[in-house]
């Protein structure tokens, strides 16, 4: 007769063997790494909670001070690998095997340690598909979260930065798993519940508030004039030319200059209320202006920013907030919606093969691939229309047949040379060597070609939609990739015809005149200016600050 | 709407060297010496493997303010950090050095506007730096014991550092904009050689806190307070060439005395709010944080003021 009930059998196990260590469900802060030791057994899968910003780093200091002896060969699975504490798992042997999505800082310490074999990499997700994962084979055991407050009941409240709290805490406490909150401060009562206390079992009151990363502040005073030459061509060529209303923009600097174009060029085109009026978005502190001047309807926020917390509350109709008044951000639901319910995304990348293909990987650095994927990737199991999708769509069939379905818009903006003046075009992308090296099945790629539409250079914009074969899109990116090799090993002829036929579309070809593209035509140029905007609501962190 | 303070342009900071010549000047009165076109250019650069500029990164000539004539000088804070090197501070001296022969003469000026965005010395030509910030603080001192004055606008990326502060501390007046800075040793040379507890680098409101445009107007380093506007700096530079002390001995007493002063009453201080309730000011965490308008009428209510230079 088979046991049906182990998982039970063994999380009652655990949840006795920790009890001393705690008062109820409130462990104290020096108690937590005996309470880890009862709770986690060699070879568990464990979420240590690091997201795109918010950090469980005290749980995360905790479960690195553990005996290798005791704890071991853990299967971490996680968005965000993110903090020094969630390498030194690994080169401690606490940890063996990895599924994660992002990396950033961390990215070349993760490149090496799989290089000296101390990670077993599963796989690098993006966050939705680790995310599904959770609830099919990669179920946590364990999950150490964060959160901002906790009543002794194991109530939590997330706050702004609520992001995959929720999504880890469903799949973790509904199959036997055990799930422990650090939280800021313990309290009598939370600001509102964004997590019952039944999915709750611990709560430690870490000694420190959890670190939040600000990872969507773009200085306006760093916007380059090539920046804003491209904000004016993806302006007039794409938003202009398609009308996307739902979208998502990428963090780059590109994008920002976007942002704080829509008031002032924007404005010029008449496109106030005819695009970009319904976003899944982080809080970026660019959109103030546009959201200020009336172009934003709403906003659904995969996290939030540091610094945004008091204008968002001061604008409920616009961002969605708790009937406490602060934000409630989730990265799941926003990236879903950013996957079925946007029309565009629009985004930089620092590497563009010649069959579209974009990386972010540089030889020795897996910064991973977070949302941007999953954003910038075509739904095949969208069914409702819109006018931007089904022009879209119509421009990739060549007509409009009867069985013509839309396309959503995936744009590329990138430099032709980029940071060093390294090219952003190549004959092939640095993440093959990488993967060859590292011996990956699959190299990382960021979006593949076969999803992306659009181009947009200081060169102008490859339409890759009007493009019929290989040919036409290696010669649609030569087009635009201006001085670097790629580009001037361009045909000639060929380009020539790709732009008779509207595929190559230059600044001149849109009207837009480079001598007109410089900062004065920022509807902020600096971060003082966000704060003007926002009448004193955004306190930016201090390190955005020149005054 | 775009808020007005946004739209009023073009602003200092933002603008480039030849810019605020261009803004600050009588339109069409400006004459440069040794200009791009003559390519006279570092000839240490190339040896770095760095791109020189053809005017070397300072812009000096002579033009007019309100119809009376004024020489000029501009560092291009954009290029190479607007240091002092050997081309540079050649046409900062010799320029200086003009204006104290010709004073007197038809070529006469009414002041000198000194237009520093800088981190002080080029470190690619370091000796060179070093002497052309000696023999710049010698002109500039000749230039106002010829009794014209020296007046310092400091409102750029680069700030006042290094060789740079000292400078403008040697001016007859200093006018400056909320995002101006003005020190000797830059906020990362104290870090690494301090370290992060000493001065933390990249907490910039620390920064500001210390070495910006509102902290150095309260405390005498600087003379005049300007909203970031380039119109703002010209009629600062106007008004303030007619206000400059005479550069006597008794002026140096009262400088002096106001800075012992200085030192005995703050010199135990932390960092400058703890200056600002020390000083009596109502809300001196707030200093930073309030507008240009909120902070000009601070100052103006308390009747600030520096005579000494």
């Amino acid at each position: 007769m088979r046991d049906w009930t182990r998982q039970k059998t063994e999380r009652a196990t655990r949840m006795d063997a920790a009890a001393p260590f705690a008062d109820g469900k409130v462990v104290a802060a020096d108690n937590a790494t005996d309470m880890l030791r009862r709770v986690i057994k060699s070879g568990d899968r464990v979420c240590l909670e690091g997201d795109n910003q918010k950090q469980a780093d005290f749980l995360a200091s905790c479960l690195a001070q553990v005996d290798p002896a005791d704890i071991h060969d853990l299967h971490i699975v996680q968005s965000g690998l993110v903090l020094p504490e969630h390498l030194d798992l690994f080169r401690l042997g606490i940890a063996k095997k990895l599924d994660f999505s992002y990396s950033g800082p961390q990215s070349g310490a993760i490149a090496r340690a799989l290089d000296q074999g101390k990670i077993e990499l599963g796989a690098i997700h993006t966050y939705i598909e680790l995310f599904a994962r959770y609830y099919v084979d990669l179920t946590p055991n364990v999950a150490l979260i964060a959160g901002v407050c906790a009543d002794r009941d194991g109530n939590l409240y997330t706050g702004p930065n609520t992001e995959d709290t929720p999504t880890i805490v469903e799949a973790t406490a509904y199959k036997s798993g055990v799930v422990i909150a650090q939280v800021n401060k313990i309290v009598d009562k939370v600001p509102r519940v964004d997590i019952p206390g039944d999915q709750i079992d611990f709560v430690v009151e870490a000694p420190r508030p959890f670190y939040v990363e600000p990872l969507f502040t773009r200085d306006p005073g760093a916007v380059t004039d090539s920046q804003i030459l491209m904000a004016m061509i993806a302006l007039k060529g794409i938003y202009a030319e398609y009308r996307p209303k739902r979208l998502n923009h990428g963090i780059g600097f590109a994008t920002a200059a976007i942002e704080l174009l829509l008031p002032t060029y924007g404005e010029k085109l008449g496109l106030r209320g005819e695009v970009a009026t319904h976003w899944a978005l982080n809080p970026h502190p660019t959109l103030i202006p546009a959201i200020e001047s009336g172009w934003v309807e709403q906003i659904h926020c995969f996290g939030s920013e540091v610094g945004m917390d008091r204008y968002m509350s001061a604008r409920p109709d616009v961002y969605f907030t708790g009937k406490d008044g602060t934000l409630r951000s989730n990265r799941l639901m926003c990236q879903n919606a950013g996957l079925y319910a946007c029309d565009m995304f629009i985004g930089s990348t620092l590497q563009i093969d010649l069959a579209g293909n974009s990386s972010t990987v540089t030889p020795d650095r897996i910064a991973g691939f977070g949302g941007a994927p999953n954003m910038g990737s075509d739904a095949h199991g969208r069914r409702h229309v819109s006018d931007a999708w089904l022009k879209a769509g119509r421009e990739a069939a060549g007509g409009a047949g009867p069985l013509v379905r839309g396309r959503k818009l995936v744009v590329q903006m990138v430099e032709t040379f980029g940071e060093g003046m390294k090219p952003a075009f190549v004959e092939e992308l640095d993440s093959l060597a990488l993967a060859r090296k590292l011996n990956m099945e699959l190299a990382p790629v960021m979006i593949f070609g076969d999803d992306v539409t659009h181009i947009v250079t200081e060169e102008g914009i490859a339409n890759l939609l009007l493009c019929r074969n290989a040919d036409d899109v290696e010669q649609a990116i030569r087009g635009v990739a201006g001085y670097t090799p790629v580009g001037m090993a361009r045909d000639r002829a060929k380009v020539e015809a790709l732009r008779q036929r509207g595929v190559i579309r230059r600044p001149e070809d849109l009207g837009v005149d480079p001598m007109e593209a410089n900062r004065n035509l920022l509807a902020a140029r600096s971060i003082r200016d966000l704060v003007t905007w926002s009448d004193g609501l955004y306190s930016p962190p201090s390190k955005f600050r020149n005054w | 709407m775009i808020p007005e303070e946004i739209v009023r342009s073009p602003s200092w900071y933002e603008s480039s060297a030849r810019n605020r010549i261009t803004g600050l000047l009588d339109a069409e009165t400006f004459r440069e010496i040794l200009g791009p076109a003559e390519r006279v250019m570092s000839p240490h650069l190339e040896l770095f493997d760095l791109p020189p500029a053809f005017d070397d990164g300072v812009i000096v000539g002579r033009g007019q303010l309100d119809g009376k004539p004024v020489a000029i000088i501009a560092q291009e804070g954009q290029f190479m950090g607007g240091t002092f090197a050997e081309v540079s501070g050649a046409k900062i001296v010799g320029l200086l050095r003009a204006v104290t022969a010709s004073a007197g003469t038809p070529d006469g000026v009414s002041a000198v506007l000194l237009l520093l965005d800088t981190g002080g010395v080029r470190l690619q030509e370091a000796n060179a730096g070093e002497l052309a910030v000696s023999e710049t603080v010698r002109a500039l001192l000749g230039v106002r014991a010829a009794g014209i004055p020296v007046v310092a606008l400091v409102g750029g990326r680069a700030g006042a550092f290094g060789g740079g502060g000292i400078v403008t501390a040697c001016c007859s007046h200093v006018v400056i904009s909320e995002q101006g800075r003005i020190s000797v040793t830059g906020p990362e040379v104290i870090e690494t050689n301090k370290g992060a507890e000493e001065f933390d680098s990249r907490d910039r409101a620390l920064v500001w806190r210390i070495t910006g445009g509102r902290s150095r107007v309260l405390l005498g380093g600087a003379d005049s307070y300007v909203k970031g506007d380039v119109a703002s700096f010209r009629a600062a530079a106007a008004r303030s060439r007619n206000a400059a002390p005479p550069f006597t001995l008794e002026t140096m007493a009262a400088e002096q005395d106001r800075l012992e002063k200085r030192l005995s009453s703050y010199g135990d201080c932390r960092d400058t709010p703890e200056i600002w309730a020390r000083a009596g000011l109502a809300d001196p965490a707030s200093v930073p944080d309030i507008d240009d308008d909120a902070f000009l009428a601070l100052l103006s209510e308390r009747e600030i003021k520096h005579d000494a230079r």
